[in-house]
Formats: structure tokens, C-alpha cells, sequence
């Protein structure tokens, strides 16, 4: 175990390398100057080359790149164009407000869309299954921010049953920020639920066809036991996997949530960093997904070693 | 890809025209009569087979006929429209009723004109930003899975990198700092979608590359670009189709989404994700029609392409 530890952390180390590289790559893609970009054609040479100097793009290409890595590494972006404050408090306490809305929709999608692949897949090529796979291909291929302005025409403004401004005010409830953040939660439910139902139904369908699912049943076991002790150890890893790379991927749906509904989180500040082309934020907000993205899939890894020797077995060789 | 042009398929649709196409051999090289241990003919059969099952999938007709609405829309554009588009001259803010059966938007705009000719821009930008990525993407997964070695294990890793990232941040971050232009959001939905594509064509690849014809090509002295691209090629490119209909899928949802957050074309132009975040603003006072219309019509589009994308994928993945 420890050996397959090692292996998949130094993986991860290396891939956050690279992504950083990548990000950089972008940023500085065309050559040329940061601040005359920002302050438009207009600006006076001075003051573009006296904003160059404060961010420090009038450095050599290269010491900009090894500042930008070593940045990822020390989680220290450096500061908003616009503010002058700390990216790092900036995008954190986003994070953390983007974190509770992914949070409460994980909370509700795990079981529901895990129960759904099962219940599909027990029924396969009957009509409740069609309807399970059909209705899950189609809510996971609408952007999140349609679902999520359609069900704030629905649930907030047509049956006032939530909020059109997701914001909870300091210091409400935990019961009472359900209020606010159930719709927006909702939304990337519905997002989700196709991808994780979908995984989970393919792994119980492989698993219900396999020698051990059948010895199990032959001994005398129940359906719902061979479920619990055979077939979900086994199918499920493909489903954590999934969930776990949702995770990563849900700052690019959530985006679109918050925007709909006025939500002050990670997906907000990108937005306003765009709009005023604040790239710091904006790398740093970037680069943190990607941070997020691998330490979930790296939770998710160890999991599914835990559950599945033959896992991390095979990839310690 | 030397010269596979779709010369002599030409009774074929054209997404499997495209397939048949590369498969012709050269004429001179009668080496080439069998590809991949069967002979054409029958490969062409089995095409032929493969495409009567896809158009009797009833997701594929549901699909196809949706897509050939807003491709009608998209092409004859305010020539259909009842209204122009760009026209502000009625009320604003009017409910839907007879002549403006969708309502009016916020400059007294028909909803349904812009609707309808908002098609455009999305069937413009992102089939091309499909196809550029795929095209990468085949190119890229074919070098990585016929050499190998270090070049494969650091093209990986650079894949892995990229799809640590939601396509649509860190498009948002490019476009920002590129600046936005049609060219701009295809060519960096393009680059986005190739290292996902490059995987899959890699994969496929390297299951062919220790088959016999492979060895047989390169014990005759073929050329490495000769066996990638008219021997390994025809043979891979089922799951390239199937690759190529789901990424159509993926570029109008995240077309879509950027337009949506402003950063797709510019304001007059009638946009589907920049009606969408003109009109949900509004959507506390009631006003639910502006917003209603074109994001239903987004979600047709992107259900109308996955069903496609399904039915492809099921019959090409069974057979």
C-alpha cells in the first residue's frame, strides 16, 4: 500500500507541474505586454511600464515561469490587478462558499443517481431501465446554467419556494441556508445524476454477468445479498472514479449555477476577474480547480486500492 | 491522410462518407486489396449494415430531425424569421401572443426570430470546433500509440494535465486573455477537446498495432506515415466517429455556457447563452420567456446531438 501511496502522489506531483506549465503557456501565449493589454491602447507609456513593473511581467519569460510554479506549489498567487489583495484569501473564501453548494449537491446525488444505476441495471433492457438511461443522457447534456435558470423560473419565482438571490445573510442557520442554496444545489444535481447513474449501471451490469456473482447466487444467497457482498465491492470502483473527476469538473458547471443565481463563489469571482481581465484571480482560481480535481482523484485512487486488492497490487509492480 | 477524398462514395451520408473514404486503397498498390484481413467488399457491407441499423434507431431519427430544424434555421436565417432580429421597433417586455407567439425581449425584439436565427452562430462555431479538435486529436493519438515509448509517456502525462481542468474555465481563461473573436472560442474549444480525443485514438491504436497486418506492412518496408494513416487508420475509425458525434455534443454545451458568460460573440448578434444571460435578470419580475425560449433551444440542440451520438455509439460499439 505504501508503495502504490508513493507512486500516485509523485504521479500527482507531476501532472500539477505540467498543469501549472500549461496555465502559464496560456497566459503567455501572445507575446507582449500585460499591462498595455489591460490598460488599453490609450494608456501612457509610463504608466503601462510602471504597472508592468509592479506585477512584474517586464521580468525575462523564464523567471516569470519558475515564480509561476513555484506559486502552485506554495499555494501563493500573488495579488489581484484590480484590488491589490491577496488572490490567495480572495479565491479561498470563494472556494469555500462554492464548496458548500457542491457539497449539498454531492450529498443529494451519490445515493440518489447510485440506487438509480442499481435499479437500473437489475431491470436491464426493460422499460424503467430506458427510462433511467435515456432521462440521464438527456439531464447531463443540458448546460448546468439552462437547468439552472429554467428551475429558478419553476421553484423560485413561479412557486416562491426558494430564493432568487442565492446569498445566504451572515450568520444563518445551517437549516436555514437550506432555503437558499437547495435550487442552485438542484441544478447540478440534475447535471450529475446522468454521468454517476449511468457508471453505476454499467459496473452492477458487469458485475451481475460475472462467475463470482453466479457461484453466489448458487450457494443460496439472496439477490440482495449477493448485491451487497459481491457485486457493489466490485462494480463501484468505476463509480468512485466518476464521482471523484466530478468533483474536479463541477467548478466548470458551477460557474454558470452561480451566475443564474447571484451566488458569491469561485464561479462569481472568475466571472468578475474576467470582465476585468484580473488574470491573477483568475490563474489562481484555475490553478486551485486543478488542485482540487487532484486531490479528489487521488482520495478516489486510494479508495478503490483500499476496496479492491487486485488494484493496488497490479499498479505497486 | 494523403488523398482520401470522398470520390466514389458519394450515395453515402457524409459522416460515414468520411470513413469510407480513407478506406479506399490506392489504386497502384494491389498490396493494398485486403486491409485489416478482410477483404474491401465486405468491410463495405459491413458499413453499409452498420448505417441501416443507426437510421433505424428511433434517438437517431428523433435527433436528426430536431438538428435539420435549427440547420434550416441556421441557414436561411431572417429569411424565415416572422420578424428581424436585429428589429426593436414593438413593445418591450410583451408576454407571448399571436404575432409574437414567443413575446418580445427587453428592446422589443421578437423572441422567436432571434430564437430561430440564434441557430447560426452555434451550428457555425461548434461542429468546425469538433472536427479541428478531433483532427488534432487523431493525429496526436495516432503518433502516441505507433511510437510509443518516451514520446507516448510524456504526451500522456500532458493529456492527464489537461483533463485535470473543466473545459470551460479554462477556455474562459484563454479567451480572456486572448480576447474573444469566433476564431478565437473554435480554436480553443478545438485545442481543449484534443487531448481527450488524442486518448481514445491512442488506445484504439496500440490494440492495433501488434495485429498481423501491421507487422506484415512493416516487414515489407512501409513507410511509418504510410502505416499510420492507410493501414492503421481505416481500421480505428469507429470509435473515431463515435468520438467525433459526442464531441458536437460537447461543443454546443460548452459553446453555449460561454456565450453565456460572456464570452462568445459579441452583443447584437442573436446568440442563444447571450439571450439566456440578457433575459434571466428579469426572470424575478415574471418575465420568464425571454430566458425560457433560448435555453429550451439549447437544450434541444445538445439532447438532438447526443441522441445521434448514442445511436452511433451503440451500433458501432456492438459490431
Amino acid at each position: 500500500m505504501r508503495r502504490f501511496l508513493l507512486k500516485r502522489v509523485a504521479s500527482a506531483l507531476i501532472t500539477l507541474w505540467l498543469l501549472a506549465t500549461i496555465v502559464f503557456l496560456i497566459v503567455n501565449v501572445l507575446p507582449g505586454d500585460v499591462g498595455r493589454k489591460i490598460l488599453g491602447p490609450f494608456a501612457p507609456k509610463e504608466e503601462v511600464a510602471a504597472f508592468n513593473h509592479r506585477l512584474g511581467t517586464d521580468r525575462p519569460l523564464l523567471a516569470q515561469y519558475f515564480t509561476s510554479i513555484r506559486r502552485v506549489f506554495t499555494l501563493d498567487f500573488g495579488n489581484s490587478f484590480q484590488s491589490g489583495q491577496d488572490v490567495k484569501s480572495i479565491i479561498f473564501s470563494a472556494l469555500f462558499r462554492s464548496g458548500k453548494l457542491a457539497l449539498l449537491a454531492f450529498v443529494i446525488t451519490i445515493p440518489i443517481s447510485i440506487a438509480a444505476g442499481i435499479f437500473a441495471a437489475r431491470r436491464q433492457d426493460k422499460l424503467a431501465d430506458r427510462v433511467v438511461v435515456n432521462v440521464g443522457l438527456a439531464s447531463s447534456s443540458i448546460p448546468e446554467f439552462v437547468t439552472a435558470a429554467v428551475l429558478l423560473s419553476i421553484f423560485c419565482v413561479h412557486w416562491k419556494l426558494g430564493k432568487v438571490f442565492a446569498n445566504p445573510p451572515p450568520g444563518t442557520s445551517v437549516i436555514g441556508q437550506l432555503e437558499y442554496l437547495l435550487v442552485p444545489a438542484m441544478a447540478m444535481v440534475i447535471a450529475y445524476f446522468g454521468y454517476i447513474a449511468r457508471m453505476t449501471r454499467a459496473g452492477v451490469i458487469g458485475a451481475l454477468q460475472s462467475d463470482y456473482a453466479r457461484t453466489a447466487t448458487m450457494k443460496g444467497l439472496s439477490d440482495n445479498q449477493v448485491m451487497r457482498r459481491h457485486i457493489l465491492r466490485n462494480a463501484l470502483g468505476p463509480t468512485i472514479t466518476v464521482i471523484s473527476v466530478q468533483i474536479g469538473y463541477l467548478f466548470g458547471g458551477i460557474i454558470g449555477v452561480e451566475k443564474v443565481f447571484n451566488y458569491a463563489g469561485l464561479g462569481s469571482t472568475m466571472l468578475t476577474a474576467v470582465g476585468a481581465k484580473d488574470i491573477p484571480v483568475l490563474q489562481g482560481a484555475v490553478l486551485l480547480v486543478g488542485i482540487v480535481y487532484m486531490l479528489s482523484t487521488l482520495a478516489a485512487d486510494l479508495l478503490i486500492a483500499y476496496l479492491n486488492p487486485r488494484v493496488r497490487l497490479e499498479t505497486a509492480r | 491522410m494523403s488523398e482520401p477524398t470522398s470520390h466514389d462514395e458519394v450515395t453515402e451520408p457524409t459522416t460515414l462518407a468520411f470513413a469510407a473514404a480513407s478506406e479506399v486503397p490506392e489504386p497502384a498498390g494491389g498490396v493494398d486489396a485486403v486491409i485489416g484481413g478482410q477483404p474491401v467488399s465486405e468491410r463495405k457491407q459491413a458499413r453499409r449494415e452498420n448505417w441501416r441499423l443507426i437510421r433505424r434507431r428511433p434517438s437517431f431519427i428523433i435527433g436528426t430531425l430536431i438538428v435539420t430544424v435549427w440547420g434550416v434555421c441556421a441557414l436561411l436565417g431572417d429569411r424565415i424569421t416572422p420578424h428581424s432580429p436585429l428589429d426593436y421597433r414593438s413593445t418591450p417586455h410583451l408576454s407571448p401572443r399571436g404575432d409574437f407567439p414567443f413575446g418580445t425581449d427587453a428592446t422589443g425584439r421578437d423572441v422567436l426570430s432571434r430564437v430561430m436565427a440564434g441557430a447560426r452562430d452555434v451550428l457555425k462555431i461548434a461542429p468546425l470546433a469538433a472536427v479541428l479538435g478531433v483532427l488534432f486529436g487523431v493525429v496526436i493519438g495516432m503518433l502516441m500509440g505507433y511510437i510509443g515509448g518516451w514520446f507516448d509517456l510524456g504526451m500522456s502525462r500532458i493529456v492527464e494535465a489537461f483533463l485535470a481542468l473543466p473545459v470551460v474555465l479554462i477556455a474562459l481563461l484563454a479567451i480572456t486573455t486572448l480576447g474573444s473573436s469566433d476564431w478565437v472560442v473554435i480554436g480553443v474549444v478545438a485545442v481543449l477537446f484534443t487531448p481527450v480525443v488524442a486518448r481514445t485514438v491512442r488506445s484504439s491504436v496500440l490494440s492495433e498495432r501488434s495485429l498481423d497486418y501491421v507487422t506484415s506492412a512493416n516487414l515489407r518496408g512501409e513507410k511509418r506515415s504510410f502505416i499510420m494513416f492507410r493501414e492503421i487508420l481505416p481500421n480505428v475509425m469507429g470509435p473515431i466517429i463515435v468520438e467525433l458525434t459526442v464531441r458536437v455534443g460537447y461543443a454546443v454545451f460548452t459553446v453555449a455556457t460561454l456565450s453565456f458568460l460572456g464570452a462568445g460573440p459579441p452583443p447584437p448578434s442573436p446568440d442563444w447563452g447571450a439571450q439566456v444571460s440578457d433575459g434571466y435578470r428579469v426572470l424575478g419580475a415574471g418575465i420568464w420567456w425571454t430566458t425560457f425560449f433560448p435555453a429550451a433551444a439549447i437544450a434541444s440542440l445538445v439532447i438532438a446531438v447526443n441522441l445521434i451520438a448514442d445511436s452511433v455509439q451503440s451500433v458501432l460499439e456492438a459490431s
